[in-house]
């Protein structure tokens, strides 16, 4: 006897799934808001002339970079509260663990940005009169920002799958919500697919506007 | 004589005895000289001569190991001196133009006054009309980079460094990188300059330009400045038999022809 399908499951229950996505895309725009600025400050930490902060910053990010985001999420929901007493929700534990492990990826990308520009740009600031940060302002940051909007964009795509891992912690996202009607309703390989599909359906043009900016800020020199 | 009493005499810049090592290579061995106020001052000489670095030095880009470059009066080798401070009296014109790709001419000419002056938007852009108005490219103010020809964006770059009202311009190989038919319009620019009484550092390969716009010219080899003299005594009675070697590798002969550069403006 073959398994019979009841797509009804998904309809009956799509507030749960309406709920779910709008927390997804509420995590991926916050975590990506902050983790542009936390990318940003962390690559210029990585680029000061002071070793002591040049160090403490790369150990940050490679500690971000080398542990499993999942084991991070777990982290600070389940050790933070237990070790320093500090309880954080599971949707404020989830936003700070995606934005630290985000922030390492992008203040990665950043740094490759801002050593991407020739020195003689920096030169030309320089004999102007400028300061270093002036020449980082006006020179060499708004240069480096165009060029590395292909590989953020990449980075946002991941982060958008990758806030399933949340449901882990009881954030309500997408996934959450669908493993919840899973379990209620025991239409396990309808839900599943179902999730699969509305992943694609959200992050495909995302992917294509990757595509685009790829094309787009090609770097031609 | 000490570069640093001589002030009030004309003098604007000194190299006294000034070193630059990179790594286990002495990029200038002791080099001396004085550039005084509406002087032009040539350096001519071999790849690798240590002549872009010796510039690259004169507004504190390249840090030095021994010496004192003293810039009126201000001794760039001092770790107290705020190079920042300096560097806005001094203009310096590269040999990749280093234009930013991101602005126009006009802002490019505007970003000296604007970030580090403060000036006010109006009054910028006024000053920036004009010197691009000056270096021929007044249509081309709200063209980006990648849209003017080499030799337009060097004159860009040239008008960029004007906009600070320099006390001395620095050129280093300002037209090394240019096509041919390009150069001559980045010199015209150059000798206009040097008419109006512009103090001018250069470091050049076109040695037509030398002997013609230098009141004096320096010759650099191996990280020493081996002559140094007029050009008209550099270029046809040079004492220094390896002077007399590297002219004649360009085929510089005496009694050459050189061709006026060409007034070209587009």
């Amino acid at each position: 006897m073959s398994y019979q399908f009841d797509w009804s499951v998904i309809p009956e229950n799509w507030e749960l799934f309406w709920e779910g996505a709008q927390m997804t895309v509420y995590l991926t725009v916050m975590t990506m808001a902050l983790a542009l600025v936390g990318g940003l400050v962390l690559a210029l930490l990585r680029l000061s002339p002071s070793r002591p902060v040049r160090d403490a910053t790369t150990a940050f990010v490679e500690l971000f970079r080398a542990t499993p985001l999942l084991l991070q999420l777990y982290w600070f929901f389940y050790v933070l509260p237990a070790t320093f007493g500090v309880g954080l929700s599971p949707e404020l534990s989830a936003l700070v663990g995606l934005t630290l492990n985000v922030s390492a990826f992008n203040s990665e990308t950043f740094r490759a940005g801002i050593v991407s520009i020739r020195s003689g740009q920096v030169d030309a600031g320089l004999a102007l009169g400028m300061t270093r940060a002036q020449v980082m302002r006006r020179v060499v940051l708004p240069q480096a920002v165009w060029r590395v909007l292909p590989p953020l964009a990449s980075t946002w795509v991941s982060l958008f799958k990758d806030t399933s891992l949340v449901s882990t912690i009881a954030v309500a996202d997408l996934s959450y919500n669908a493993l919840l009607v899973r379990t209620r309703s025991y239409r396990v390989l309808e839900v599943l697919t179902a999730l699969a599909l509305m992943y694609l359906v959200l992050a495909y043009p995302q992917a294509k506007l990757t595509d685009w900016l790829y094309r787009t800020f090609r770097v031609e020199e | 004589m000490s570069a640093l009493a001589a002030r009030g005499n004309g003098l604007i810049l000194a190299f006294e005895d000034v070193w630059k090592r990179y790594g286990t290579l002495d990029v200038l061995r002791g080099v001396s000289f004085t550039v005084r106020r509406g002087e032009v001052v040539c350096v001519i000489g071999p790849s690798g001569s240590g002549k872009s670095t010796l510039l690259r030095c004169a507004n504190g880009l390249e840090p030095i190991q021994r010496g004192h470059i003293v810039f009126e009066g201000i001794d760039l080798a001092d770790p107290r001196t705020n190079l920042v401070r300096v560097r806005r009296r001094i203009g310096m014109v590269f040999q990749h133009f280093e234009l930013f790709p991101h602005m126009t001419a006009l802002g490019n000419v505007c970003e000296g006054p604007r970030t580090v002056l403060k000036m006010p938007k109006d009054q910028a852009t006024a000053l920036a009309m004009q010197l691009l108005r000056k270096v021929g490219l007044e249509h081309k103010a709200h063209s980006r980079p990648a849209e003017l020809s080499g030799g337009q964006q060097q004159r860009v770059a040239i008008a960029r460094a004007l906009a600070m009202s320099p006390d001395v311009m620095l050129f280093d190989e300002a037209t090394s990188a240019l096509d041919p038919e390009m150069i001559g319009e980045v010199l015209t620019v150059m000798k206009q300059l040097a008419d109006e009484g512009m103090t001018m550092l250069v470091v050049t390969h076109e040695m037509g330009f030398a002997e013609r716009v230098a009141d004096r010219v320096l010759v650099m080899d191996h990280g020493v400045v081996i002559e140094e003299g007029p050009p008209s005594e550099i270029f046809r009675r040079a004492k220094v038999a390896r002077t007399r070697e590297f002219l004649n590798q360009l085929h510089w002969q005496e009694d050459q022809d050189q061709p006026s550069p060409s007034p070209a403006r587009s």
